[in-house]
């Protein structure tokens, strides 16, 4: 189901300031797909999946859920929490204690007054779906982190929803069982015909997960696009900079040309990824560190070469993390783990076109 | 949701500010009227009668050293207590938890005659004792003098002082000592320099504490106190509202209202220190191991240290009273004392019709009292952690404005008012005052249960279409069980103990037990009064095994329902 949501604003008063969680908020969540709010933290990405929910009220705007309205503040309409039929996923799993892993499982279709046989029955299935087969009777406080994650996705899924809401799910595990919990959630969801929306300031997380992220910052929206778009091709300075690491060099465009538009930098006139600037405009180009390659001696003639002086060089394994300073600017690099470079050597280095990305200042 | 809510907070607020506020109200009003008659008839007399008389002088003195002596007594040895349970490898831990938990169960009017059993300087057992064994003329101790006060107030608050100072020295990062040690401090110079300092919130938090409870005591102060003739200020309302030919309520409210007005003036001190130590001791989330010190030689004398304080806090009362209520006078142990030994104070006693009375007002008021009590405090705590509003904070400090509550002044306060109402001389009186009273102490174990609960369990509850009510049922109350059960067995061990408060309104039909105990020792009959005394105990015992039974029961029905 397709969640549309208009004008959605939520401000908290504390100790007389005023912040705005929510500042005009207008979005369509496309049906089953995995949709992403991604952002810092306190830029109201868990306020927006709270009033989806409706574990928050908004002050102002709408939401709908497929065709059915569930929050209205012109209508003066609000459907509470328990009646809009969602599942979610809590950041500390919310797991009851008090219960085992069949009656926690069981909890939504308990309240839905069904049948006992076929609560057991469908709890089994879910169960099994999370490949939690026969935990049933296994006290609630006996589990894993990563099995109380499960038992959390199964809670939220076993209903059937139509929307399945995630809220910094992956936070509390460890690194390694957080790659993991990664792939099999994206398993899972690609498995179901449901819309997933998904709260992480994580961006990797974003990005190896969603089909589609929504960057939030300061109560705003700011961009939505797929992963790769977010990445390779923000249209906004902020989101270049958030999902990822990216050297900022200010320039100004000298000439717009057929295919690529040219910039005047401290790093010398640069070919860039084409974008709808006027000549003469200041602006931002970005520059990820692992799209900055190094010259291969016998080989001069590449675009946007520019030479530069290794100011350092840090050893972390995979490779060596490393600033190259040209003239004022210095830029963040990687190098292959192997070079025989060091710190002081001269380096000549360019970058494709593609990869020089152009955002407002 | 949250309308609702705003409706009950303000619903809890004109309650609680009904129950604490009317007293002081009408103690205020009181002490400046003529008298129970002639309520709001202005005057000033009362107070120049109180503070002008040179006797008050005295009582302020004595006040002074009992208070201040026994808080310190308190403090040094929970100290004592909390590092060595804490910091060193002292044998049998579990002492520990019995001695700071196990006193609240005997009532302090039974510790108290106890103590006076054995050191009366008249025919008190051990004075007896002493005297044959050294051939002396008179008793070599009196208890009835301010040091038995103090020593036995002393030993009463300790497991209140012991219950701050502990968790505070269990907390403690020792990564603060050992850099003081990298840094050239010796062992004695770390902890006056370092771990007291660190720890100085918590040590003045249970001084202060220690300080308000001795101020409202009354069991030690009437029971050891007045046969030496010492009055403390609370004895000193006792005296003016009970003996003589006129109770006069208005001069007793008078001498009230300096107590009460240090009472909340040191509360809210306490309340300072308590929310600031939670900044100052820095408690270790990586979980560090403190460094536990060797005692080596000192581990056998100190331990028979920790047995004796064992010993002389729960063992010794229970089996002086046991005793005094067998033999028929007071005399030293030995083959014909034992020979002698009797159950006719016992007969005396269920024969005796107020005895049995107090009995059953007691229970009643333990039972239904604390059930009531709970009832309420179980909303407002809810309310005071989860909703977190200017409106739900004014009801937290009004809440907590009764823990300063001496209960004998408030007990004056609250005859100013129910002589105005038809509750005057009912049991309903009594169970009013006794929830005002102690209503902290059964929101105190709620709030921390509900502080436990993360909202996400609420909340998930909600999203998975379950309604208000079903939330209530299945999530939170089993949750928060064990916080009921504590909350519970503490106002229901309160109120079945209760003198201070019951002393001023306790009316001929409404007897309670600790008054009924005090009117024997007033009357000498210790025989009758240990056996009334003994029953007493078993009460509150059985009590509070019962509850906790319960609540283990119905955590595992939760469990069985769960398994169906």
């Amino acid at each position: 189901m397709e969640i549309q949501i208009s004008g959605l604003k939520k401000y908290y008063h504390s100790e007389g300031k005023v912040v705005k969680a929510l500042d005009g908020v207008n979005i369509t969540i496309p049906a089953n797909k995995i949709f992403t709010l991604l952002g810092p933290s306190g830029c109201g990405k868990t306020t927006l999946l709270r009033c989806i929910v409706g574990l928050e009220t908004p002050d102002e705007g709408e939401i709908r859920i497929g065709d059915s309205l569930v929050f209205s503040s012109g209508k003066n309409l609000y459907v509470p929490t328990e009646k809009r039929g969602l599942g979610m996923v809590f950041q500390t799993y919310a797991i009851w204690p008090h219960m085992n892993v069949f009656n926690n499982v069981a909890y939504p279709l308990q309240n839905r007054k069904m049948d006992k046989a076929e609560i057991r029955e469908r709890v089994a299935k879910t169960l099994k779906f999370v490949q939690l087969e026969g935990y049933e009777r296994r006290p609630a406080t006996n589990l894993s982190g990563g099995q109380q994650q499960r038992v959390a996705l199964a809670r939220a899924l076993v209903n059937e929803p139509k929307v399945i809401l995630f809220d910094e799910p992956l936070s509390n595990l460890d690194a390694k069982l957080r790659e993991e919990t990664r792939k099999e959630l994206r398993t899972f969801l690609s498995e179901l015909e449901i819309t997933a929306v998904y709260v992480t300031h994580d961006r990797v997380e974003a990005l190896a997960l969603s089909d589609s992220i929504g960057v939030m910052n300061a109560g705003n929206i700011i961009e939505i696009g797929t992963p790769r778009k977010i990445y390779f091709d923000a249209d906004h300075r902020f989101v270049a900079d958030f999902i990822g690491r990216a050297n900022l060099v200010p320039a100004a465009v000298l000439e717009q040309g057929e295919s690529e538009t040219v910039v005047r930098s401290a790093l010398g006139n640069m070919l860039c990824h084409k974008r709808d600037f006027s000549e003469g405009e200041e602006l931002t180009l970005c520059i990820r560190p692992e799209f900055i390659e190094l010259q291969p001696p016998n080989n001069k003639g590449a675009v946007n070469t520019v030479k530069g002086v290794i100011e350092t060089l840090v050893f972390v394994g995979e490779m060596y993390e490393t600033e190259i300073r040209v003239g004022e600017q210095v830029l963040m690099a990687k190098i292959a783990p192997d070079t025989d470079l060091t710190e002081g050597s001269e380096v000549s280095f360019f970058v494709r076109p593609e990869h020089c990305l152009l955002v407002a200042v | 949701m949250a309308r609702r809510h705003t409706k009950l907070t303000w619903l809890l607020i004109f309650l609680v500010g009904f129950l604490t506020v009317s007293p002081v109200f009408m103690l205020v009003v009181g002490s400046f009227s003529r008298g129970l008659n002639a309520f709001g008839d202005f005057t000033l007399e009362k107070y120049i009668a109180v503070y002008t008389d040179p006797a008050f002088g005295s009582i302020i003195g004595n006040t002074l050293v009992f208070v201040v002596g026994s808080a310190a007594l308190s403090t040094v040895i929970a100290l004592f207590l909390s590092y060595l349970n804490n910091r060193t490898d002292i044998p049998f831990k579990f002492l520990f938890r019995v001695l700071s938990v196990v006193p609240m169960m005997i009532p302090h009017v039974l510790f108290a005659v106890s103590w006076a059993l054995l050191l009366n300087p008249s025919n008190g057992i051990l004075n007896l004792w002493l005297q044959k064994a050294f051939a002396l003329e008179t008793a070599p101790l009196n208890i009835y003098s301010i040091f038995g006060m103090i020593l036995v107030e002393g030993l009463l608050d300790l497991p209140i002082a012991y219950l701050i100072i502990a968790p505070a020295m269990a907390s403690f990062d020792v990564s603060l000592e050992e850099s003081s040690r990298v840094f050239r401090g010796g062992p004695i110079k770390t902890l006056f320099r370092i771990t007291l300092p660190v720890l100085r919130p918590a040590i003045m938090a249970a001084f202060i504490l220690c300080i308000i409870r001795a101020l409202a005591s009354f069991a030690v102060p009437s029971v050891l106190g007045m046969p030496g003739r010492i009055y403390v200020m609370s004895t000193y309302i006792y005296q003016t509202v009970s003996t003589g030919f006129v109770a006069d309520y208005g001069k007793a409210a008078a001498i009230g209202m300096s107590i009460l007005v240090t009472s909340i003036v040191l509360i809210y001190i306490y309340r300072y220190l308590t929310s600031s130590s939670e900044r100052f001791v820095t408690v270790s989330s990586r979980g560090f191991k403190p460094a536990i010190i060797e005692l080596k030689k000192a581990k056998l004398p100190l331990f028979v240290i920790l047995v004796l304080l064992s010993v002389v806090l729960i063992v010794l009362p229970v089996l002086v009273l046991l005793y005094t209520s067998l033999v028929p006078y007071s005399m030293v142990p030995s083959v014909r004392a034992f020979g002698m030994m009797g159950l006719q104070h016992w007969k005396a006693v269920l024969k005796d019709p107020i005895s049995l009375l107090s009995i059953k007002n007691s229970l009643f008021l333990g039972v239904f009292g604390a059930s009531l009590g709970t009832l309420l405090s179980v909303f407002i705590a809810y309310i005071i952690v989860k909703v977190r509003t200017r409106a739900s904070g004014f009801l937290e400090s009004l809440s907590f404005l009764s823990f300063s509550f001496p209960g004998i002044v408030i007990g004056v306060g609250f005859m100013w008012f129910f002589v105005r109402t038809p509750l005057y001389a009912t049991i309903w009186a009594l169970l009013f005052g006794y929830i005002a009273t102690y209503l902290p102490y059964g929101i105190r174990p709620m709030t921390s249960a509900f502080i436990q609960i993360h909202s996400h369990l609420e909340e998930s509850s909600t999203v998975c279409g379950a309604s208000l009510l079903t939330t209530m049922r299945r999530i939170i109350v089993p949750l928060i069980i064990p916080g009921i059960v504590s909350g519970w067995v503490l106002m229901a061990t309160m109120f079945f103990r209760e003198l201070s408060l019951s002393i001023v309104l306790s009316r001929p039909g409404t007897e309670v037990l600790a008054v009924q105990i005090l009117r024997f020792s007033e009357d000498g009959l210790w025989g009758r009064l240990s056996a009334l005394g003994i029953i007493m105990i078993m009460f509150s015992t059985s009590m509070v095994v019962a509850v906790n039974l319960l609540g283990a029961k119905f955590r595992k029905m939760q469990v069985v329902e769960s398994l169906k």
